[in-house]
């Protein structure tokens, strides 16, 4: 029998890649910065986003796609903080949201009637960070009560992000958690990381985050 | 876990390039996996060597070759055209 041997040298990730540019061709258009929300589960991506939708949801259109592997809990938690759509993807099973999820996703949302989205990620620090979702920046959470080198466990999502969100820092007086040291390890393994201190509980704990959210979107529409 | 959804992704190339009636003469995929892919390598071999074993495919062999940086593709596909050797 003879064996042939035909050269692809394609990329596993093209078509996601494809969709994904797809996904940010069309965000562009709008002129909707988007951002891709990266932590292990629990660190408080829906936490921060529930206070969000209540703090500017009055004075900007958010929109949110959230992905979980099971259950549409958080969707339906962050829907009764805003009278728009909440788009829930159910991943049954994969560990991560992919672009062609994404772009379905959005297929419902009024994207010319939208100043930001959101995009809440399944809880993992290893796959969602190998995915272009179509997004302008993913924005990894690190929350107190974890590990302060999770950046140097899981370098990638770190790398991959722009910005590190520190939640729950409310807690910090309960638990063994330096912030030096989770800053240090973080910009060890990506230095140009935009570092913001949030809280959820404290008043004023999530300033940064919304001044953050401000100056993208001042810079969006500057563009 | 991800290395799954490569490993459907690597089959669902394969399948675009031969022809699905063409998926049971596939002998080996050549892949190449960079250290900073983000892939665990005995998992993804595990997950295409499940995938590859099963119709339409009939037990072809990945080979996988790592290599410095974050590349990951398929660098090729072995196939039995039918014909005897030369």
């Amino acid at each position: 029998m003879a064996v042939r041997t035909i050269e692809v040298r394609e990329r596993v990730m093209a078509r996601n890649d494809e969709l994904a540019a797809g996904v940010r061709t069309r965000l562009a258009r709008a002129g909707v910065p988007a951002f891709n929300l990266i932590s292990s589960p629990g660190a408080g991506k829906t936490a921060l986003l529930e206070r969000t939708l209540a703090d500017l949801g009055r004075t900007l259109r958010l929109a949110v796609v959230t992905g979980d592997v099971q259950t549409q809990n958080d969707a339906d938690r962050l829907a009764r903080h805003t009278d728009r759509l909440v788009q829930a993807v159910v991943t049954n099973g994969a560990c991560h949201l992919d672009a062609l999820q994404v772009s379905t996703a959005l297929d419902a949302v009024d994207l010319d009637a939208t100043d930001l989205l959101f995009i809440e990620n399944v809880g993992n620090l290893v796959c969602p960070a190998s995915w272009d979702l179509g997004e302008d920046e993913k924005i990894a959470l690190l929350s107190v009560t974890e590990g302060e080198d999770k950046p140097v466990k899981y370098p990638k999502a770190f790398r991959q992000a722009s910005v590190l969100v520190l939640t729950k820092l409310d807690l910090i007086p309960y638990v063994p958690f330096s912030v030096e040291r989770a800053v240090r390890y973080a910009l060890a393994v990506n230095p140009d990381l935009q570092v913001l201190f949030t809280s959820t509980i404290l008043p004023e704990g999530l300033e940064e985050w919304y001044g953050f959210l401000r100056a993208r979107l001042r810079r969006r529409r500057a563009a | 876990m991800h290395e799954m959804s490569v490993a459907l992704e690597v089959c669902r190339i394969a399948e675009e390039r031969l022809g699905r009636e063409a998926l049971p003469s596939l002998r080996a995929v050549g892949l190449e996996v960079g250290d900073d892919a983000g892939i665990e390598l005995s998992s993804l071999s595990f997950c295409l060597e499940t995938l590859l074993g099963v119709p339409p495919f009939a037990g072809a062999t990945p080979l996988i070759e790592r290599r410095a940086g974050d590349v990951l593709r398929v660098s090729y596909l072995e196939i039995d055209d039918g014909r005897p050797d030369d």
